[in-house]
This record gives C-alpha cells, sequence and structure tokens, in this order.
C-alpha cells in the first residue's frame, strides 16, 4: 500500500462510518451503530498509523505527497481538484485527530446510551471526523475550505444535537454564522493568492509564493490577514470567539472532540500549513500573533470568574489556542503543535471527567452547586488531576514540555518577539489559577448533597428534567437529553477512554524534552518545517530560565489557589470586593456578545424591519407597482371582472393570439 | 446519432395535448410520460454533444417569415446544453409530484396542458437562435402560468389579483422587449435584408447609441423575469398564489432564461453597451443580494423566505455574468443550474411542511417537525446546506467563481457581495431550524417523509450531491460557448483599457 493510498482510506473509514449508520438507521440497532461508529474511527486510526510508517519510509525530501482523484472545477484558467497532500504535518493531524477521536467515540458509546437520537449522535460524530481529516489533508486552498466549512456544519449540528433545547439551536446557528463569517475570509483571501498566482494547489503555491509576491507585497499581508479571520473564527480568538462558550450547549463528548480537542485547533494547523505564506507577510503573522496573545489574556481572565464548569474549560482552551496561534505565528512551529497534540490529549480528558461530574450532579453544571466529590467519583478526581496538572504546566507532565518548548521557541527570536514570550508566561499564571479554582471548588471542601448521595451508591435524579440553562422544563424523548445518567466509575468504556487519555496526559511529553534530550517529535517535523526563513539560534540560558520559572510558575501558583478556593473561605469574594469593575468586566466576558450585537445583529434586524415594514410596501408595492395596485385598488371593477373570468380571457387571448400567429407561420415556412 | 430539436422542443407540448384527450384519470401519467420521454433525449443530447468542438450543434434552420427575415433556428450551444437537462429534470419532477399526489384534483387534462406548453416555451426560449423566435418563446412560457394561477391558485380570493400584477410587470417587459428585438433587427438591415438571426446580427454590431438604448431595454425585462431588485413587486403576491408544482419549475428555471437571455443576446449583440452599463448593471445586481437576503430572514412565510433567497441568488448570477470576465460568467452558469437544482426541491418541502404544520405556511405555526422525520430532516438539511453554498456543494463552485471574476473585476464589489454570503446562511439555518427545531409547535404533527413524497424529493437531492461531487460536468461544458459570447464586450472593454 502507498502512502497516498493510505491516506485515502483513512478519509474513507469515517465516510463509510456516517453513510452506513445514517443510511442503515432503521436497520441497525443503537447500539450497533455505536460501534460501528466507533470501529470505523479506529479503522481509520489504523490506516493513519500506517501512512505515518508509509512516509517516514520515504526520504526526507520526498516525504510530501500529492495525489488527486478527479478535477472538481477546471474552468477560466482555475483548476480545483479533488486531491490529498501528504506530509509530515498532516500525517501528525490525522493521528491525533483519528486517536483521540476514536477514544471519544468509545466514551460516547457508554455516556449516551439513554440518549433516544443515539444512532444520528453516531452518524454526525463519524461525519465530522470525516471533515475533520478532509481539512488536514486536502491539497490545495479550495479543498481545505470545503473541509474548514464541513467541520463547521458539523459543529453546527452537534452543538445542536438537542434541537428541541432552543438554547442549543439558537448556540448552534450563532456557531454557524460566524463561522461562515470565517470561511468567507478565507474565500477573499484566497482571492488575493489566486489573482496573482492562479493556483491552488499546496505545492506549487509554496513553491512560487516568493517569486511571485515581494516580500511583504500588501496584497499578499491583505489576503493572510483575511484567511487569519478564517482561522480565528474556527480557532475562538477574539472578537470572533463568542459562538465557543455557547457551543457548551452540545452533549460533552463533542465539546471534548470537537471544541477542544480537534476543529478549534483547525487554525493552528491553517497556519502552520501556510507557513511559507505567513512567513513572506511578516505584517499577517505579527497581526494573528497579536491577537493570539489577546485572546490568551482575555480567555485567562473570563475563565478565572466564570461558574459554569463546562465553560471554566471552554474559556481555557480558547486561551491555550491564543497561545497556539501566537506561537505558530512567531514560527515557534515545533513547539505550537507540540503543544496542539498535547492540549488535544489533556483537554479532551478534562471535558470527559466533566462529563461524569455533571452526570453525577444529573445535569446541572454550575460550579457553585459543586462541592466535595473527591470521595464520591475517585476515578474522575484522578482523571481530573491528571488533566488538571497537565494544563497547568506541573512539572514532568505532557504540558509542561509542550508549552515551555513553544513559549522557547517564541522567546529564541529575541528582539520584539520577546514581549510575546512575557505575555505567554502570563498567560500561564492564569491557567493555572482557573485550572485550580475549578478543581478546588468542585472536589474539595465538605460533600454536595449529590456527592453524599453518591458515596451512598446511589446516583442522584433530577425529579424534573429541566434545561440547566433556563430552566425550561423537558421531556426525554428525542431532542432532548436521554433520561439515565452515566458516570465514569461504572460504564467501562468512559473509564477505558479516559484512562488511555490520561496516560498521555502524562507520558506524551516524553517524545520532545528540552535540552536535546528527546527530539523525536521535532525530526518527525522537520521536512515540512525545512522551507521556513525563520532561524531559531540556539539560547541555552534561556532554555534553563524558561523550564525553571515553568516549574515554579505550577507548583506555586497551586499552592497560592489551594489558599484561595480550596480553604480560605471568603478570599475570593475579598478580591471581588476589592476589584469591582476589573470582576464585572469579566464576569460579563469583557462585553464581547453586546458590543457584536451593537455592531452588527441589531443593525442587520433593524434594516430587515425596515425594508419590510416600510421599504417593501411603499415604495415597490406602492411607487413602483403604483401602475399595477393603482389598477387593483382604484378599479374595483376590474376586480370583479377578475371574478368573472375577464383576466382569464385576455390571457387566453394573448395565448390564442400567439398560436395563431405561430401556426401560420410555421405552414407558411413548411 | 441524428437529434432533431424539433422533436424534444415540442414533445412536451404534444404530449400535453394528448393529456386532454385521454381519460382523466390518466392524464397525469400522459404528461409523466411525455417528461420522461424529453428527459430522456435531453440526456442523450448532453452524452452526444462534442464539447471540444463547440459553437452550435444539431442546427435547425429554416426560414419561417421570409419578408422579416424572422428563421426558425434552433441549436445547441455550450450555453444551453446543460441548462435543457436542467429544464428537462425539473419538469419532470414536477410531473412526478402531480401525478404521485394526484393534484390537481381537478381538470388534470388542461394542468397537463398547460405544464407541457411551459416545458415547450422554456425549451424554445433555451433553444432559440433568433432573435424574434426568442422573444416569442420567451412571452410563450409564461402564459401557461397566468393560467397555472388562475384556476388552481392558492387563494380564490386573492389569485386574480396576483395574476394581474404578474401580467402586467411580465407584460411591460415583454412589449419592452419586443420594441427592443425589432430595432435591432431593423438598424443591423441598415436598408439591407432584414434577419433576426443572432449569428448575422452579430456579424453587424448597432451602433453606439442605438446599442445604449436597446441594451438597456432587453436588461429591464431581463430584471423584471428574474426578478431582480427593485423589479420584483410581482414576486410575493405571485410565489404566494402559485400552486405548489408550477412554482417550483417557475422559481427554478424561468427566472435562468433571464440570465441566459444575457449570455445569449444582450451581451453578444450590444457589447459596448454591456462594457459602459456594467457598474449600473452590478449595482442592481449587489441591491438585489443585500435586499433579497435580509429579506429572506425577515420573511415569515416560506415561500417569500424561498422568493426573497432567489431574489439574492439570481443577484449573484448577474453578478458573475457582469464581471465580464470568463470566471465570473462560467460561475454564473453554473449557478444557475444550481440554484434551479435546489430551489425545486426547496418549494416541494414547503409543501411537505405546511401538510405537517396543519396546512399553514408560516414559520411561526411550525417547529419541531423533525421530531418524528428524521430522514426527512436529513433531505431538508442537506438542501438547506446546498442553498446556503456551503462549500463542498456545487453552489459553492459557483459563487467561488462568480465571486472570483468580480473580484478580478471590481474588487470592493465582491466584498460587499461576501456580505450576501454570510447572510445567505442566516436565513437558511433560521428556515431551517424554525421549521424542523426548536419546541413542537401546537398545530405540528410531525410524521416521516412518505414513500410518494420520497420519490420526488431523493432523486433531485440526489442529483444535488451528484453535481456537488462534480461541478466540472456543467463547467466544461459552459467554458468555451461563455468565452466567445464575451468576446466582443471583452475586446470594448480591452480598447479601453489599453
Amino acid at each position: 500500500m502507498s502512502t497516498q493510498t493510505a491516506a485515502w482510506l483513512v478519509l474513507a473509514m469515517p465516510l463509510a462510518g456516517t453513510l452506513i449508520i445514517a443510511l442503515g438507521g432503521r436497520i441497525l440497532t443503537p447500539r450497533m451503530a455505536g460501534w460501528i461508529g466507533t470501529s470505523a474511527i479506529a479503522a481509520a486510526f489504523a490506516f493513519a498509523v500506517v501512512t505515518l510508517v508509509k512516509l517516514q519510509g520515504l526520504g526526507e525530501e520526498e516525504r510530501h505527497v500529492a495525489s488527486s482523484l478527479w478535477d472538481l472545477a477546471n474552468a477560466g484558467g482555475l483548476r480545483v481538484s479533488l486531491g490529498i497532500y501528504v506530509d509530515p504535518l498532516s500525517v501528525l493531524m490525522i493521528l491525533v485527530v483519528t486517536g483521540v477521536s476514536a477514544l471519544i467515540h468509545l466514551y460516547s458509546v457508554g455516556y449516551m446510551s439513554s440518549d433516544e437520537g443515539y444512532t444520528r449522535f453516531f452518524a454526525y460524530l463519524n461525519f465530522f471526523v470525516f471533515s475533520m481529516l478532509l481539512l488536514v489533508l486536502a491539497g490545495n486552498l479550495i479543498l481545505l475550505i470545503v473541509g474548514w466549512a464541513f467541520v463547521g456544519a458539523a459543529s453546527y449540528m452537534l452543538i445542536s444535537y438537542w434541537y428541541r433545547r432552543t438554547t442549543a439551536t439558537a448556540a448552534g446557528i450563532k456557531a454557524f454564522v460566524i463561522n461562515v463569517i470565517g470561511d468567507i475570509g478565507l474565500v477573499l483571501g484566497t482571492f488575493f493568492i489566486v489573482r496573482q498566482m492562479g493556483v491552488v494547489d499546496f505545492g506549487p503555491l509554496f513553491e512560487g509564493a516568493h517569486s511571485e509576491f515581494a516580500k511583504n507585497d500588501p496584497s499578499l499581508v491583505a489576503g493572510m490577514i483575511l484567511i487569519l479571520v478564517g482561522a480565528f473564527a474556527k480557532s475562538a480568538q477574539v472578537p470572533l470567539h463568542t459562538w465557543l462558550p455557547d457551543a457548551m450547549e452540545g452533549p460533552t463528548p463533542v465539546s471534548s472532540l470537537i471544541h477542544a480537542a480537534t476543529m478549534v485547533t483547525a487554525g493552528v494547523y491553517l497556519i502552520a500549513r501556510l507557513h511559507p505564506l505567513f512567513e513572506w507577510a511578516p505584517t499577517a503573522a505579527t497581526v494573528g500573533a497579536i491577537v493570539g496573545a489577546l485572546t490568551l489574556l482575555i480567555a485567562g481572565t473570563i475563565g478565572l470568574t466564570v461558574t459554569d464548569l463546562k465553560r471554566v474549560i471552554a474559556y481555557s482552551t480558547m486561551s491555550q489556542i491564543g497561545l497556539m496561534i501566537m506561537g505558530v505565528c512567531a514560527a515557534a512551529y515545533v513547539g505550537g503543535l507540540f503543544h496542539l497534540m498535547t492540549h488535544a490529549f489533556f483537554k479532551a480528558l478534562l471535558f470527559m471527567a466533566a462529563g461524569s461530574v455533571i452526570s453525577a450532579m444529573a445535569g446541572q453544571q454550575s460550579l457553585d452547586r459543586m462541592r466535595g466529590l473527591r470521595k464520591a467519583m475517585p476515578f474522575t478526581f484522578g482523571c481530573f488531576i491528571a488533566g488538571g496538572l497537565a494544563l497547568s504546566a506541573f512539572p514532568l507532565m505532557s504540558g509542561f514540555f509542550s508549552k515551555d518548548a513553544l513559549l522557547f521557541e517564541v522567546g529564541q527570536r529575541g528582539g520584539g518577539w520577546i514581549v510575546f514570550y512575557v505575555i505567554g508566561y502570563i498567560g500561564s499564571v492564569m491557567t493555572v489559577l482557573y485550572t485550580w479554582r475549578m478543581l478546588y471548588r468542585a472536589f474539595w471542601g465538605d460533600p454536595c448533597p449529590e456527592a453524599v448521595e453518591l458515596e451512598g451508591g446511589h446516583l442522584h435524579h433530577a425529579h424534573e428534567h429541566t434545561n440547566p440553562a433556563n430552566g425550561e422544563v423537558e421531556d426525554t424523548e428525542v431532542g432532548f437529553p436521554g433520561a439515565e445518567h452515566h458516570i465514569a466509575e461504572r460504564t467501562w468504556q468512559m473509564k477505558v477512554a479516559m484512562s488511555a487519555l490520561a496516560v498521555l496526559s502524562v507520558l506524551a511529553g516524553l517524545i520532545y524534552l528540552p535540552f536535546g534530550i528527546t527530539d523525536t517529535f521535532e525530526k518527525f517535523l522537520e521536512p515540512t518545517f525545512a522551507d521556513s526563513i525563520v532561524t531559531h539560534p540556539a539560547n541555552d540560558g534561556l532554555e534553563v530560565f524558561g523550564v525553571i520559572l515553568t516549574s515554579v510558575l505550577a507548583i506555586g501558583l497551586i499552592a497560592v489557589a489551594y489558599r484561595i478556593w480550596a480553604v480560605g473561605e471568603g478570599r475570593a469574594t475579598a478580591w471581588q470586593q476589592r476589584l469591582p469593575l476589573l470582576h464585572r468586566l469579566f464576569v460579563n466576558k469583557w462585553y464581547f456578545d453586546e458590543l457584536l450585537d451593537l455592531l452588527f445583529v441589531r443593525p442587520i434586524a433593524w434594516f430587515g424591519r425596515f425594508s419590510r415594514d416600510s421599504f417593501e410596501r411603499v415604495v415597490i408595492d406602492g411607487a413602483l407597482v403604483g401602475g399595477t395596485s393603482g389598477i387593483v385598488r382604484a378599479g374595483s371593477s376590474a376586480v370583479r371582472a377578475l371574478q368573472t373570468g375577464l383576466l382569464r380571457g385576455y390571457a387566453g387571448l394573448v395565448m390564442v393570439g400567439l398560436a395563431a400567429v405561430l401556426l401560420y407561420f410555421l405552414i407558411r415556412a413548411a | 446519432m441524428t437529434i432533431h430539436l424539433s422533436i424534444v422542443l415540442w414533445l412536451p407540448l404534444a404530449f400535453g395535448v394528448l393529456a386532454l384527450l385521454v381519460p382523466r384519470s390518466l392524464a397525469r401519467w400522459v404528461s409523466l410520460l411525455g417528461t420522461l420521454l424529453t428527459l430522456g433525449y435531453a440526456i442523450a443530447l448532453v452524452a452526444d454533444y462534442d464539447t471540444a468542438a463547440g459553437g452550435l450543434q444539431y442546427v435547425t434552420d429554416r426560414t419561417w417569415i421570409a419578408e422579416l427575415g424572422i428563421h426558425y433556428k434552433l441549436a445547441v450551444t455550450g450555453l444551453n446544453v446543460v441548462l435543457l437537462l436542467t429544464t428537462a429534470i425539473l419538469f419532470t419532477a414536477a410531473a412526478l409530484w402531480a401525478a404521485l399526489r394526484d393534484e390537481p384534483s381537478e381538470r388534470a387534462g388542461l394542468y397537463a396542458l398547460l405544464m407541457g406548453l411551459a416545458q415547450s416555451g422554456v425549451l424554445g426560449a433555451f433553444l432559440a437562435q433568433d432573435l424574434a423566435l426568442f422573444v416569442v418563446f420567451f412571452d410563450l412560457m409564461l402564459v401557461p402560468f397566468y393560467f397555472l394561477t388562475l384556476i388552481w391558485g392558492m387563494d380564490p380570493d386573492k389569485r386574480g389579483a396576483a395574476v394581474l400584477k404578474l401580467f402586467i410587470y411580465t407584460l411591460v417587459g415583454s412589449l419592452l422587449m419586443l420594441v427592443g428585438a425589432i430595432a435591432t433587427g431593423v438598424l443591423a438591415a441598415d436598408g439591407g435584408s432584414v434577419s433576426f438571426v443572432l449569428s448575422d446580427l452579430q456579424q453587424h454590431l448597432l451602433s453606439n447609441g442605438s446599442q445604449q438604448w436597446i441594451f438597456l431595454v432587453f436588461a429591464l425585462a431581463f430584471l423584471i423575469k428574474m426578478p431582480a431588485f427593485p423589479f420584483h413587486g410581482w414576486m410575493p403576491d405571485g410565489y404566494s398564489q402559485m400552486p405548489i408544482a408550477p412554482l417550483a419549475v417557475f422559481t427554478a428555471i424561468l427566472s435562468k432564461v433571464a440570465a441566459y437571455g444575457f449570455l445569449q443576446v444582450a451581451i453578444p449583440l450590444f457589447p459596448k453597451a454591456a462594457v459602459q452599463y456594467q457598474e449600473l448593471i452590478l449595482i442592481f445586481a449587489l441591491a438585489s443580494v443585500l435586499y433579497g437576503s435580509v429579506m429572506a430572514f425577515t420573511a415569515t412565510r416560506l415561500r417569500l423566505i424561498l422568493g426573497y433567497s432567489s431574489v439574492a441568488q439570481l443577484g449573484f448570477i448577474v453578478l458573475g455574468i457582469f464581471a465580464l470576465n470568463e470566471r465570473g460568467a462560467d460561475g454564473a452558469l453554473l449557478q444557475s443550474v444550481n440554484h434551479a437544482l435546489v430551489a425545486a426541491p426547496m418549494i416541494f418541502v414547503v409543501a411537505l411542511l405546511a401538510a405537517r404544520a396543519g396546512g399553514s405556511e408560516d414559520l411561526r405555526d411550525m417547529g419541531g417537525i423533525a421530531k418524528r422525520a428524521p430522514a426527512f430532516a436529513a433531505l431538508f438539511l442537506i438542501l438547506s446546506f446546498a442553498l446556503l453554498a456551503m462549500p463542498g456543494s456545487a453552489n459553492f463552485i459557483g459563487e467561488l467563481f462568480i465571486l472570483i471574476g468580480l473580484f478580478q473585476a471590481k474588487v470592493a464589489m465582491a466584498f460587499i457581495a461576501a456580505v450576501g454570503v454570510a447572510l445567505a446562511a442566516v436565513y437558511a439555518l433560521r428556515l431551517y431550524i424554525r421549521s424542523m427545531h426548536n419546541r413542537v409547535g401546537p398545530q405540528v404533527d410531525s410524521r416521516e417523509i412518505s414513500l410518494r413524497e420520497a420519490l420526488v424529493l431523493v432523486p433531485m437531492v440526489l442529483v444535488v450531491i451528484a453535481l456537488s461531487l462534480y461541478p466540472q460536468f456543467a463547467l466544461g461544458r459552459v467554458e468555451q460557448a461563455v468565452k466567445q459570447s464575451l468576446s466582443a464586450a471583452t475586446a470594448t472593454a480591452g480598447k479601453e483599457t489599453p
């Protein structure tokens, strides 16, 4: 099997899974659908491994393979083929995507088992994986945009999965529309490149960019900034991030897979993929780094104040992706992608653990209600700790090495980039604090009633099913969540999936250790970034400093957080009262929702109402159709005539006349 | 293989007449048979058409009215070959819909005759290679729709007024066009022998001044027919009253005749004027995109949402045509096919939704229809995604080429048009969510799509998917002809901006 065949098979597996589950809906039992979906992704992972082996079998120079099936469009001098591009970067992505997805599918088999829409869930989930793989394997910009939009659609369908919840459908359309705005950015950005180069395939694009454009060419910069808009929308960077917290309306495995581990990191992948273009347009790269840094900080501050368990993790995701975007824009590709991978592991794990906690709380997601769950759910707690330690870059955890590598590479560039290096560490401070705030509040202290009930061997069930977001009463049929809750302690599929990710969260750092101890990861990615024009000069002092600083911050701040949220009753409130304005800003999420509403939603809605109620009636119907409606209004006789068939006669006359003329001349012609 | 275009052209009408003569219970099936045979003929035609050779093929040319120089000249070209197939597909779907649902319940023979006449009219407008013949068919294809609306329209009290509006509006357009056509023939002859054959007229282009006013006359007629903003005054009432199956073909394919008219008639015959008025037409198109989209997400009646969405989509098509470059016009023709293939099944979806919402076609009476109808929901969702031109659909490739063409011609306009793309996502998803999702409406009776309904909808969705997998099917066939259609205009533009 060749490299490209293996890669095509990676794509084919989830597509086949989607089709089998969707078309076999009536024949398959829900259980079977779940297992078919999971096996399809496991098979895709197996083929991803084969792709990896085959690719490594090629010489370093040949490790970029393009293959296409047919032309989607080839007109007006523009050719768009259905083609893939396989190189170390895309192979890394397909491994992470299929690996994590397989585990989350397995988790879902247990977690979603009482849900009425079980079959549909797996069809969507398989479709998502297909789309994500299409995105990372796409061999040209247009197909990448197709994958890009498909993941957006899958994300929409899964956010609105409980489709009778109005909060879920509202969140779905919001996510979809913001992502469409991103898609448009991508498309328009592509236009700037196509206008100049006339090609969309990655190979020729990367080779030709330097000769077709001058360095920092205004039209290249404009194009790349528009492409960044796409990356910002998908990766929830300010100000296009407001959909991500709302996306938590989706079932927790969805948050874990799409809104933490895979889809939202697509922006990072995109920038890494197009690095030859971004490096040639340094202004655009700087813009990207600034937005990433801003997101890192803003999301961190919101994460510190938000009280919904899933949303804390969501803001954390936003913040971490900000860090990655900042990294890859600063040409810290290896570190950025390494962090992308470890983040996929520990963030997926954190969401899975959160799902288990939420189940134990019978659907409640508020941290205010949780307390002392440690003893009631030891396995979930353990996983939360593993994920939390990795997220806060605790020494020797995977997140420690990846964050360290990322920030070190940024620091290596020196000059103005040091600003971003410092911001990265400020972000780290907040990361540790919000992570442990969440952990201490949920698991420490006196057990809440639900925890006590669980310790007594009984899983809490609410008397009445309600939407936690707005308290509306729900039934448990299709379109609403199912009746039963499932926690990791009692569901083996969840336990297996979480254990695997916990191990990865702890150990994945080993493939890329500092001071050159291991460099497997860097060596693997080297062929993709061999053409990079940015150099990373050695700086041993900075490397040592980084490792020490990261360690000290993690250990020290976990202790501080313990004082504030675990034992220091009232200390958090005291801080809130000391900084009321700042607290209000953070709690209201920096008013981004209100701002976007004011700038875009309201004007368009107003224009719509004006068009419908005034313009359409007065101008279109009144002035322009004036003659017509005038006839109708003034001549009530005409209306009466209509009923007696005058108009019918009139139209008939026209037709008969036409027919007669036609016939006459037809006969004459013959 | 010999293909006689007169056969494919008059076959639908012949079967319409036949349907009038056979027993009433058979009329719908005879009509269906007619559309199926036409479809078969159209498929053979597309398969046989030599794309590499290009130009006019299977030409039928006879002098019709010698004194006036009017020819009965038909031909298949790259411009119309895919549109002919699309027409055949959509009329087949409409006939199938009528046959399977026993619609209309009364005077089925007359209904079949009118639909047959409509199809022959549309095919004739696409095939005509003579300006006068084009005008005749352009008017002829509208006539059956007056009757269809008048006799089987939705609301007996309102359909008369709606038809009157439609009639007067389109009559104005038709008369203008007739005047324009006659003037073109006479002025082009310049005292010599008059000919309305398009290829002759292209040899004798009019003077700059004449081109200008005649172009505007044609443009106005086409913009009304589409309809484009602000000439869409007939649309809300017309769409509200037309019966479902006629509306499906009307919105899908009749509007495309107008778009086709720009490329077939207006631009090749009046190239200087086309270049001169490029910006004016683009502004109307841009306004159609924005206004149509905004209205589509303000409206609550399903037909109006689709009607205004058509205004917006036709706006995109005109943007592509008047980018006056190959990419834009290629995209416009592809998008004409795409929109036709999506708009028609969407109209059928409206009927299915209404049947599940206590007969109401208003979004406010819907909600939660997906609950017992997962297969219907899936079909509807696929169509919605295609309607909003999601990447991966053929509609996306169409819009992509349109916008890239526009981008090359007028950068700023491409950016404004892109807003329309985002708005399309809003109205298409709003339509889907508020009917299928959310809390189940009080009058809603959610039930799965029936076999009969599926027999119409599933093949159409499959066609949409197939074209999405291979949009080059259409693009490859139109490319050469588009280049020719634009050649005179691009030459003019090239001279002006050396």
